[in-house]
């Protein structure tokens, strides 16, 4: 792959005005290459989850740039292609819970997702997903009656429907117990190697670092590479 | 990928019973419609089955519909003698209420200008015309005297020859047809008491003339019970209905109006009279029903599909994340109204076959209705799912990345 699938560029974004004006970015300049799975860590409040948004193309960054496959697609704020279907055609988003549409089964879920992005045969392809991260069995099962690990693999299936080349997550595994957030990540490494897709993955869950490639940690707005895990990894499990 | 439907799915209990309640309401409103289009059709049937060219009636009242009509019994002669006249029949109409076989019959009383008229212009649904000058009616079935019977007016008998159907007036009593030799007849009823009455007042005249005086056989004439006193005039008429060639009618309307005593309306005027005098009010009321119910309707169904839309809130975020267009989603709110509309549709339409023939007045489905009823229905919900639409739109994708 020669251009990153994602870059950015000197992003900053406030919230609010005056004494009360949070910087959630500051200054904040990233590069992913596709094929990689990268971790975003930081305390609470630090702007991981703005700093998904911004990439996400859902709320940009009031300053800095953001380029997609090598081209600029939101420049200060302002958008230069059609963000919407930029999501739609190539983006792929995991939230902290799961967030699956409830009032279509897991198959469907998956298969709205490749008929969005514009894909051929989308049962077909929604199956396979659903084989891929073994959750076949409850393919005609409502979002409600599936278990959070469940949901959490219908929903990476999803966000794998367009083919993405980039694959944004926000705490994914924060409803999931040790064991099943470890399988969640590992799965996320599988889908950043074997499909080509860039991974951002924002968790604080310190004792899965070792399935990431890169790591980068963010503190009051400002993002840095994190070559070691930061915190030593919890011993203790919940 | 359908999404309205699979949204539906999941709440079918909900969207059915809602679906349920629309649909009661439309049926209200189109029995009231209907009601009222059969209120203008019985209204004017009177009038149509008549088949006059000219309603010639006393002067400066708009009878005898409206209001009450007295015309000299000589107007039949003279107008039949008017160049271009084919015929010229006298019209008499009152109300009545009499019990018959313990029940009480408000009758319209309609009288037919025997023998020009034996009833041929009205729609018949058994029996036959009237065939005598004298004790046969024609009725509506709506009486409820099945054909055969008799029914009994000032002390006569009236066989029921003849039975025609939404034969109603604008009040929606039922109309009987008889002669008018023989509405008179009941229009002059007298108790015994008055007859005794009058014929002493004759008595007492003839005493005092010359007359009386000199021919004393006349006061048992008098006296005689079987005798009725000579009305000094034959009784009024409501109206002489006139008919004329199409190209004598302007010439023929003319002369009539020239008469001192009398107003002359054409049969459409004489149906505007009585659409206007009569039927005006109960429209401006059944239409203030009508658009109450209507935009009752229009809200329940705002409030249903704007519920739905905000219930779907963090469902529609993670479909904008997704990118999904809004057209997408904007067509999975209309969706929704246009099949709560259908199904509302429907479910009157279906109420309405059972239960229109069981209401006391006639609903009639106009042609009109039929078409204009569901295109309202139509856009009536279209405009209910703006607020929703509205959220739709609102809905920011960022939403959907907080849990
Ligand atoms: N919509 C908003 N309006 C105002 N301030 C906001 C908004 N969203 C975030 N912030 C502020 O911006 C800062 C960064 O928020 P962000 O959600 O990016 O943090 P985070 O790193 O994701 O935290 P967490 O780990 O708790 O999810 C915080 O101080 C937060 O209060
Ligand atoms: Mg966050």
């Amino acid at each position: 792959m020669d251009a990153p699938a994602v870059e950015a560029r000197r992003l900053t974004k406030t919230y609010g005005h005056g004494s009360g004006a949070v910087r959630a970015l500051d200054d904040v300049s990233l590069s992913l290459a596709r094929g990689t799975v990268a971790a975003l860590l930081g305390p609470s409040g630090s702007g991981k989850s703005t700093l998904v948004k911004a990439l996400g193309f859902v709320s940009p960054a009031e300053h800095g740039e953001v380029r997609f496959g090598g081209r600029v697609v939101v420049r200060d704020g302002v958008a230069l292609a059609d963000l919407a279907a930029l999501r739609r055609r190539h983006l792929g988003f995991v939230f902290q819970k799961a967030n699956l549409t409830t009032f279509l089964d897991a198959r469907e879920n998956v298969e709205l997702a490749c008929e969005l992005s514009g894909k051929r045969d989308g049962r077909r392809r929604a199956r396979e997903l659903l084989a891929y991260l073994e959750v076949s069995h409850r393919e005609r099962s409502y979002p409600e009656t599936l278990s959070g690990g469940e949901q959490q693999r219908v929903a990476i299936a999803r966000a794998l429907a367009n083919e993405p080349s980039l694959v944004l997550a926000d705490e994914p595994t924060a409803a999931l117990d040790g064991a099943r957030s470890r399988v969640v990540m590992e799965l996320f490494r599988r889908v950043a190697h074997e499909r080509g897709a860039a991974v951002l993955i924002v968790t604080h869950d310190h004792r899965a670092l070792d399935v990431f490639d890169v790591l980068y940690e963010m503190e009051d707005g400002q993002l840095r590479p994190a070559t070691s895990p930061p915190h030593p990894p919890s011993r203790s499990s919940p | 990928m359908n999404l309205a439907l699979r949204d539906v799915r999941r709440h079918l209990a909900r969207f059915l019973g809602t679906a349920a309640g629309l649909g009661l309401l439309l049926t209200v409103v189109i029995a009231m419609q209907g009601i009222y289009a059969g209120m203008v059709d019985d209204a004017t049937l009177l009038t149509r089955a008549m088949q006059a060219d000219f309603w010639v009636v006393q002067r400066d009242t708009r009878g005898p519909f409206a209001e009450a009509s007295r015309v000299d019994p000589s107007l039949e002669a003279r107008a039949a003698a008017v160049p271009g006249v084919r015929a010229a029949r006298p019209y008499t109409y009152q109300l009545i209420q009499r019990d018959h076989r313990g029940r009480v019959l408000r009758i319209a009383l309609v009288g037919l200008g025997w023998p020009d008229d034996p009833g041929t212009s009205l729609p018949l649904v058994q029996g036959r015309r009237l065939q005598q000058p004298h004790g046969e009616m024609i009725a509506d079935t709506s009486l409820g005297i099945p054909l055969g019977e008799t029914l009994t007016l000032a002390g006569e008998a009236y066989r029921v020859v003849g039975l025609t159907r939404n034969a109603l007036t604008s009040g929606g009593d039922s109309v009987a047809f008889l002669t008018v030799a023989d509405t008179q007849l009941v229009a002059l009823e007298q108790p015994p008491e008055a007859l005794r009455l009058e014929r002493e007042r004759v008595l007492e005249r003839l005493r005092r003339t010359d007359l009386g005086r000199g021919q004393p056989g006349l006061e048992d004439l008098a006296a005689d019970p079987r005798w009725r006193a000579p009305a000094l005039a034959s009784p009024p008429h409501a109206a002489v209905l006139v008919q004329a060639g199409p190209e004598s009618r302007a010439a023929v309307r003319e002369v009539l109006a020239g008469w001192g005593d009398v107003t002359v309306y054409t049969q459409a005027e004489e149906e505007a009279l009585l659409l206007g005098g009569v039927v005006q009010r109960a429209r401006m009321q059944i239409g203030l029903f009508t658009v109450i119910l209507t935009l009752t309707a229009g809200v329940i169904v705002t409030m249903v599909i704007y519920n739905l839309s905000l219930e779907k809130t963090h469902d529609l975020a993670v479909l904008k994340l997704m990118g999904a267009p809004s057209a997408r989603l904007l067509g999975l709110v209309l969706q929704q109204s246009w099949l709560l509309g259908a199904l509302g549709y429907a479910a009157a339409w279906a109420l309405g076959e059972a239960v229109f023939p069981l209401f006391p007045r006639r609903v009639l489905l106009t042609p009109t209705l039929t078409w204009l009823a569901p295109l309202v229905t139509f856009g009536v919900v279209t405009v209910a799912s703006v607020l929703g639409l509205r959220h739709v739109l609102r809905v920011d994708p960022a939403r959907a990345l907080e849990g």
